[in-house]
């Protein structure tokens, strides 16, 4: 699923002399398209905020030509130049930044944007990432693209480093069984294939929907007989809100009447838990804080949470106001 | 009222030609990489005379504009003439290319490609023609009564299988997971951006355009009898009309038309039912004018969508299906009122 396809080789040397200007590696990316990537390259275009927000993690925003009008994280990304929406971009646009490269994903883009401007000649690198693992290797893949294989291989290591450290702390614990709420109405929570369940499981938690597809619907009954231990909001449904985010569900008929949220057992992940990025680590970290707060308790104070980046606002405030004791995660 | 001359109706498709030029013109002009017109007739000519060029200008001309103007002059002709035929088949002004399920078919047949070979180039183009055809023929079949096409009949038989298509096609949009099944939504909205799945685009447009041509002048040489069935279908027969074959040739032109539109554009919406009423509302009802108006009238109506889609929410682009009913419903309604006064 989210083996790495990658293959990378040198253009032959003949190619490479006949135009000498302009150095080009074949790559196949990681939906199995081939296309030529020159060896230097100076404009990128990104299609979807997870990979803006990766171009910046990797020190590489003066690379970055333009983005989508969806690219919020870091707040900088929002005065690049736009090529309109993760959906809908324009071809034109895009061409009119002279890209060296396109960046485009699976999960939000469209097959039809790469085919075209590949058809027309403007390399698209797409990743397909579904577990955190192909999002690491996928972070790697691009900052060797962009000729930054060193601060890549530097991100990629600590990242790992704080997942294998994370992992320690959550060894002894068992899995808090979850609801992942991507939408309330109607309810769509998360399949098991996606890199979100990936995810949770790398914060101690288990997603209680079993289906094969990404997106799900699910059914108020089928929440009712799983009563699951803890129901995870993202914060898209709260951001203007600023009370406990289980007073959001409380008063609502038949969710005031799940277990979880009698004993008020939601928490909130922060909006990077659904973009696979460098961010989604800090994601994991906080929301793992935030059900397993025993693993963490004697060491508190020397947390290696990132919290320089705006967008943990969010999970801080919620973490400092809203936790109860819990007795019950483990079942 | 003049009658009608073959002159009269080349005068009045010259001048609508001519508006579809200018109308191809602004569209090959407008758009977020900014070209001057020198510019775009240096690029057209070097690329007529095959002295074409790598550069950004021919990329965005040839590679972008180009194609999506000749689709939507294609798409918009094939779907106002198919409209034109099926209002005169069910002898119903709210029929459609849609009403009769083709649509529906296509749609259904393009999905189960997004399902089964998602990566495969050229498949949902395949797929949602064959959907197509299947569905003209199980139509056809359900819809005869006495061996011969009966308008009732033909149309509930033809909105059974619309809305029994669609139920399987929302049925598997929540069941199945595929990676292509995003662009499916933008399918059934209507879409101009695909490009073409072939390297030779000259010969893929040429293909189509060659269907188009049979498919519409098929139509057209049913067009003295059709007038004279809309009077009624007893009164045609009397006069010499071979009813039964014209409602043949008009239905399998008709879809065949609907077929060809949706298998690479997706379901356009309002473009079939709106224009062949607004060429009535200007030139009446002849269908030896009102056919190749339509046909036109599409053109310059998809065309012109499809270029304030891409440029009034720029840089994002609107979906053309929006665009259509957005600006061709008020545009409708004063017509329709102006001719009511």
């Amino acid at each position: 699923m989210g083996a790495q396809q990658t293959a990378m080789r040198p253009a032959d040397p003949a190619a490479q002399t006949a135009a000498n200007k302009r150095a080009v590696k074949v790559v196949t990316d990681e939906t199995g398209r081939r296309m030529a990537i020159p060896l230097n390259v100076q404009r990128v275009v990104s299609l979807a905020p997870n990979l803006t927000e990766t171009i910046y993690a990797l020190g590489l925003d003066s690379k970055l030509a333009g983005d989508t009008t969806y690219c919020d994280i870091p707040p900088a990304a929002k005065d690049k130049p736009h090529v309109g929406s993760t959906q809908d971009p324009s071809l034109e646009a895009i061409v009119a930044l002279h890209p060296d490269l396109v960046l485009a994903t699976t999960s939000i883009n469209r097959a039809q944007t790469a085919d075209a401007l590949l058809k027309i000649g403007v390399p698209v690198y797409t990743s397909d990432p579904h577990t955190i693992a192909g999002m690491l290797s996928s972070t790697a893949t691009m900052a060797d693209l962009l000729g930054a294989s060193e601060p890549g291989a530097k991100l990629v290591a600590e990242l790992q480093r704080r997942l294998d450290t994370l992992h320690a702390a959550l060894q002894d614990r068992p899995m808090a069984h979850v609801l992942f709420v991507v939408w309330e109405d109607p309810l769509i929570s998360i399949g098991q294939n996606t890199f979100v369940a990936d995810a949770l499981r790398w914060a101690g938690a288990e997603s209680v929907i079993l289906a094969t597809q990404n997106w799900p619907q699910v059914s108020m009954e089928e929440v009712v007989r799983l009563q699951p231990e803890y129901i995870v909001l993202t914060s898209d449904h709260l951001a203007a809100e600023t009370h406990e985010p289980v007073d959001h569900l409380r008063d609502r008929p038949t969710w005031g009447d799940l277990s979880a949220v009698k004993a008020g057992h939601v928490v909130m992940a922060s909006d990077e838990f659904t973009r696979p990025s460098p961010g989604l680590v800090d994601a994991i970290e906080s929301l793992a804080q935030k059900l397993h707060p025993e693993a963490f308790a004697p060491k508190a104070e020397n947390s290696k949470m990132k919290m320089e980046n705006g967008a943990h606002f969010y999970a801080a405030t919620a973490a400092a106001g809203s936790w109860r004791g819990c007795g019950t995660c483990a079942r | 009222m003049r009658p009608l001359t073959p002159r009269r109706i080349l005068a009045i498709a010259g001048m609508l030609a001519a508006i579809l030029f200018v109308v191809v013109v602004i569209s090959l002009r407008v758009g977020a990489y900014p070209i001057s017109m020198r510019d775009i007739v240096v690029t057209l000519y070097n690329g007529a005379v095959g002295n074409g060029d790598a550069s950004e200008f021919s990329q965005v001309i040839f590679g972008l504009r180009l194609p999506r103007i000749a689709l939507g002059i294609l798409v918009g002709a094939s779907l106002a003439t198919s409209g034109a035929g099926f209002q005169a088949l069910l002898r119903n002004p709210l029929a459609d290319p849609y009403v009769l399920g083709v649509s529906s078919g296509a749609a259904l047949g393009a999905m189960l490609s997004l399902i089964i070979a998602p990566h495969t180039v050229g498949a949902i183009q395949m797929a949602a023609f064959i959907g197509a055809a299947a569905t003209i023929a199980a139509v056809y079949f359900l819809g005869r009564r006495g061996g011969q096409l009966d308008s009732a009949t033909l149309l509930l038989a033809g909105i059974v299988a619309a809305s029994f298509l669609s139920a399987i096609i929302i049925f598997l949009l929540t069941l199945v997971n595929g990676p292509g099944l995003r662009s499916m939504t933008f399918w059934l909205m209507g879409d101009l951006t695909a490009p073409p799945p072939t390297q030779n685009v000259v010969g893929w447009f040429g293909f189509l355009y060659f269907v188009f041509a049979v498919a519409a002048g098929a139509m057209y040489t049913t067009s003295s009898d059709l007038n004279l069935i809309l009077t009624g279908e007893q009164e045609a027969g009397h006069l010499g009309v071979n009813v039964t074959r014209v409602k043949l040739v008009v239905y399998v032109a008709a879809s065949l038309l609907t077929g060809l539109a949706v298998s690479v554009s997706g379901t356009i919406g309002y473009v079939g039912l709106l224009v062949p009423h607004v060429m009535r509302m200007l030139f009446g009802t002849d269908y030896r004018l009102l056919i190749p108006t339509s046909a036109i009238g599409g053109a310059i109506v998809i065309v012109l969508a499809d270029t304030l889609g891409r440029t009034i929410v720029a840089p994002t682009e609107l979906p053309v299906g929006a665009m259509t009913a957005l600006a061709g419903a008020p545009v409708f309604i004063y017509l329709m009122r102006r001719r009511i006064r």
